[in-house]
């Protein structure tokens, strides 16, 4: 406020200056002759109009326009001071209104448009290979490492090209068994990112060879497991029971892969080069993941075109394992984002239309003050201030309120920010780093001045019509407000409509969520607890595992009260493994065998999940690696894949060994019911199981039914220690909360569209009810007159209440109308609800109407109490 | 609608008046009264000068920075606001000077031969 105090020195000064101007002028003819009252007064006139004088040279000092606006700011701010309980309304309306904004936008910002953390982010791609066959539900799937080696070979376009798995380790830190996030890279993986370590040297080529066992550390680990020691390049630390030496220490901040957990540890695909059968010469063996950094001036579609030729050219090469795949080539941000693009932009849709809800309550509620201001506007436009003069002013008085508005909005949004942290489901990209930063306040203010602008114009542009001549009438209020009456109740009408879409919109997803919350996931979750340990292969080679998980599955189930066997992956446990197979039958070639989702299971695992048996016997422990090789299929696979007729003893051979030198032929010993396995939305998926003495090809979890969870665990956590205590268990977890997280983003898109909902479901009952109200007031002395001709009571409160079920009743049809096209946007977050589900629709507009019933009844009942006596003499 | 009034005088006379004030700030600082009176004196009473004018004229002139502004205590052991031509006002002065004998130059040449306009 450092222009005012300037200001009103110089207008001190300025008035000394006439006055002394004045004394010497009065001086001069008092020596001349004149009596001082004569020369004071000829002094005076000759000096002219004072007033005007002075204002005419303060427009010298260039301070006009922006004394103009102050004064408006200060004015709005006194007038918003005499009016309180508007004030309070009319701010925390659009608080909310710009609260859920800003605080969605936050959300889109971390999730969407913020870029990864890394330099030109926008360079880097994800490369993935594509399933071109037809019948593929997953376009998009994992890479091999010959397929990568030859990509990196041959492909012109990036400046690096690296691949990356992300997994986990168990690591020997201060004589404990750790398991520790971290990722299997190839060696350019950091120089692709653009992050070189802060300590140490990154990954060499010739550090992708089978032995060379190096590790990088992130920063977090170093600090935590190594006293940030200075020292730590070139010393040794245990991963998965050898010896690695580590060669440098990412900088603060650094990962990935972007995942939660962040990774720790960075080892070579050196790792994945050991052993007799390598990963690293399988091209059929799909898990990992590849990076790529464009070369500059490179387009994405560049490189499209040329991996789409090296594609074809491997289809040629490796008809075995590359017929029908193809490449993508995506944006890095793009992949990342994912499927989450589509709910997050229906949210923010849907708090839009919270904030034209408030704009137009906040509308409303200026119509009215307006209206009852407009005595007010009529003397200042016959004092002679212009209509341009006056819009400006009202102008400003809703842009002191918007600015407040903005701000409380602002408050909320930031507490809103960590509440909304605490429900985002996990694994979504930049939702644990929520803030609202620089461009979130952009936006906030943006929308803050276009709402601002577009709930003050109507208004002001109202107000300032004010007849002059009939502003200052008896019935100013009345007349003026008239006027105003049908566009407040156009502007009720239309919030009325956006409340029903909105409410239509958060009703059917409720629905889709209760009946996904409710479906039967085909077995029983209760009392589950499922737990995972990480088993080095170096000490643990095949039969030894197997030896492992016999010992602990006996150990445990001899355990009262607990039974306990070995899966992978879970049902809605989020991962899955797909396998091709050769059907029964006549042998097929690799290119054109089917394949299916794969489980590894342990003896009693159906019995003891509850799942049903359609046919056949579960496994058993005598399902070993001796026994002939055998399979369980679900009901799915047996329709899809198997020959007519029994299932039982028919043969398929799924496209993996692990003793045997080829893939041997399993016989069908057993049909099971189909369980939800990868959501709980899906139809039946074909699955077949295998025996893990008979196929480890993956981590098992250990699964466990008790009575008493923690204790199972305890035991659970005993049972290993006491076989090996360099076995680190993790991931402990119960079924129920496995479920809970497969449904997480659908329970956090329903809850926030719910609440958003019932934000605009408040807003319109104020909206109602204020225009309602204001017809009310208006009416008071109509009321009197008909109460004092003897009318009934009961006949002015329909008269009122009919007043806003009519708005009401227009709003909900054109919202319904409104409603039943936006609803197709929801699509498949609708979960089978059909999005005109007539049952959400019906209890929207009983929902809507019982709501405008109460807003009305409020002014209704005091108009049945108006005393004729006063309302007359009130004019 | 008064105000008004003023500034079209004000528009009339400007660049003759800043002229003419820079020019009564010559011989050394006065006041707003003073130059007033001065240019009355100087003029045998031919010019009155509005305050209307005077004032938003210094005002200007003191904000382009060709005067500046002090509060002295005058001979009458009054205070008053006293203004003084800065060196960029004495260039100022200079060159409206030339500017105004070239127009009343070309003015008089052209009222000195009534005939040719006529031709």
């Amino acid at each position: 406020m450092k222009l005012p105090v300037l200001r009103r020195r110089q207008d001190r000064e300025l008035d000394d200056e006439v006055r002394s101007h004045l004394r010497l002028a009065i001086a001069d003819r008092v020596e001349r002759g004149e009596t001082p009252e004569q020369a004071a007064r000829a002094a005076r006139r000759e000096f002219g109009n004072v007033t005007v004088v002075k204002e005419v040279t303060r427009e010298m000092w260039g301070w006009t326009a922006i004394e103009q606006l102050l004064q408006d700011v200060q004015y709005g701010w006194r007038a918003l001071r005499k009016a309180p309980g508007f004030a309070l309304v009319a701010i925390a309306t659009f608080a909310l209104g710009i609260g859920v904004n800003t605080a969605m936008f936050s959300v889109i910002n971390a999730v969407m448009l913020r870029p990864l953390p890394f330099p030109r982010p926008e360079r880097l791609v994800d490369v993935s290979g594509v399933d071109k066959r037809p019948e593929a539900r997953i376009r998009s799937v994992s890479d091999s490492w010959p397929d990568f080696f030859d990509w990196r070979a041959r492909a012109r376009s990036f400046q690096h090209l690296s691949a990356y798995n992300p997994t986990a380790f168990t690591m020997m830190l201060d004589g404990r068994a750790v398991h520790v996030p971290g990722a299997v890279v190839s060696s350019d993986i950091f120089s692709t990112l653009g992050v070189q370590p802060a300590i140490g040297r990154a990954f060499r080529l010739d550090e992708e060879r089978a032995g060379s066992d190096v590790a990088v550390i992130s920063d977090t680990l170093w600090r935590s497991e190594f006293g940030a020691a200075a020292g730590i390049v070139g010393t040794t630390t245990s991963v998965n029971s050898r010896p690695f030496t580590i060669v440098g220490v990412m900088p603060p901040g650094f990962r990935y892969p972007i995942s939660s957990p962040a990774p720790l540890i960075w080892i070579t695909v050196a790792e994945h080069a050991r052993g007799d059968d390598p990963m690293t010469t399988q091209r059929g063996a799909h898990f990992i993941k590849v990076l790529g950094r464009l070369r500059a001036g490179v387009p994405v579609a560049a490189a499209q075109a040329e991996m789409d030729a090296i594609a074809a050219a491997q289809e040629k090469e490796f008809p075995e394992d590359n017929a029908m795949r193809g490449i993508k080539v995506t944006p890095e941000l793009e992949r990342l984002v994912g499927d989450t693009r589509q709910p997050l932009l229906i949210l923010l849709v849907a708090v839009g239309c919270v904030l034209l809800i408030a704009c137009a309550n906040l509308a409303n509620l200026l119509l009215v003050r307006g209206a009852s201001r407009g005595q007010e506007m009529a003397l200042r436009l016959a004092l002679g201030a212009s209509r341009r003069r006056v819009i400006r002013q009202l102008l400003t008085e809703s842009a002191v309120l918007s600015a407040a508005g903005t701000a409380v909005g602002l408050i909320l949004a930031a507490w809103s920010v960590r509440l909304l942290v605490q429900i985002a489901p996990a694994g979504v990209r930049g939702l644990d780093e929520l803030s609202i930063d620089g461009s979130v306040l952009a936006f906030t203010a943006l929308v803050g001045l276009i709402s601002g602008l577009a709930f003050g114009t109507l208004p002001a542009m109202a107000g300032s019509r004010t007849d002059p001549r009939r502003g200052f009438d008896a019935d100013a209020r009345a007349t003026s407000g008239r006027g105003h009456g049908r566009l407040r109740s156009i502007l009720a009408i239309a919030e009325t409509a956006i409340g029903v879409m909105l409410l239509v919109g958060a009703g059917l997803l409720l629905r889709g969520f209760y009946r996904l919350s409710h479906t039967d996931p085909g077995f029983d979750p209760s009392r589950i607890v499922t737990l995972k340990f990480n088993v080095p292969e170096s000490r643990y080679p095949y039969l030894k595992q197997i030896a492992l998980y016999d010992q602990m599955l006996a150990d445990l189930n001899g355990v009262p009260g607990l039974e306990a066997t070995m899966a992978a992956p879970l049902p809605l446990g989020g991962s899955r493994f797909t396998i091709s197979f050769e059907p029964p039958g006549a042998p097929t070639p690799q290119s054109r065998r089917p394949s299916s989702e794969l489980g590894i299971v342990g003896p009693g695992y159906f019995r003891e999940m509850h799942i049903p048996f359609i046919a056949g016997r579960d496994f058993m422990a005598a399902d070993n690696d001796a026994a002939p090789r055998v399979v369980i299929v679900n009901q799915s696979f047996a329709r899809q894949f198997l020959a007519a007729g029994d299932p039982i003893g028919q043969r398929i051979r799924p496209s993996m060994s692990t003793t045997e030198k080829d893939a041997p032929l399993r016989e069908v010993v057993g049909v099971v019911a189909d369980v939800k396995q990868r959501t709980l939305d899906e139809a039946g998926r074909p699955q077949y199981f295998i025996p893990y003495p008979q196929g480890l090809v993956t981590t098992l979890f250990l699964v466990m039914r008790t009575a008493t969870p923690a204790a199972a665990v305890e035991q659970a956590r005993q049972a290993i220690a006491r076989r090996d205590p360099e076995l680190a268990i993790y991931d402990v977890r119960t079924m129920d909360e496995i479920i809970a997280q497969s449904t997480g983003s659908a329970r956090f898109q329903t809850l926030l569209l719910t609440l958003f909902a019932a934000l605009a479901l408040v807003l319109t009952a104020v909206g109602l009810y204020g225009v309602v109200a204001c017809g009310v007031a208006q009416r008071t002395r109509e009321f009197g007159i008909r109460l004092a001709l003897g009318a009934d009571p009961s006949r002015v409160l329909q008269l009122v209440l009919a007043q806003g079920l009519r708005m009401a009743l227009i709003g909900v049809s054109v919202g319904l109308v409104a409603a039943a096209f936006a609803t197709r946007l929801l699509g498949a977050a609708l979960y089978g609800v059909g999005p005109l589900d007539p049952a959400t629709f019906a209890a929207v507009v009983v929902t809507l109407l019982l709501v405008a019933l109460m807003a009305s009844f409020v002014p209704a009942r005091r108009a049945t109490r108006v005393d004729p006596i006063r309302a007359l003499r009130a004019e | 609608m008064a105000a008004s009034r003023y500034r079209n005088r004000i528009e009339l006379l400007q660049g003759t008046l800043d002229l003419l004030i820079l020019q009564t700030l010559q011989w050394g600082p006065r006041h707003g009264y003073g130059i007033s009176q001065a240019m009355r004196t100087v003029s045998s009473d031919v010019l009155q000068v509005d305050t209307g004018s005077l004032y938003p004229a210094l005002h200007r002139l003191e904000r382009q920075k060709y005067i500046r502004a002090e509060w002295t205590v005058s001979d009458r052991n009054q205070r008053t606001r006293v203004y003084e031509l800065t060196a960029a006002g004495r260039r100022q002065l200079l060159e409206e000077r030339s500017r105004w004998e070239q127009l009343s130059a070309a003015i008089g040449s052209i009222l000195a031969h009534p005939a040719e306009s006529a031709e």
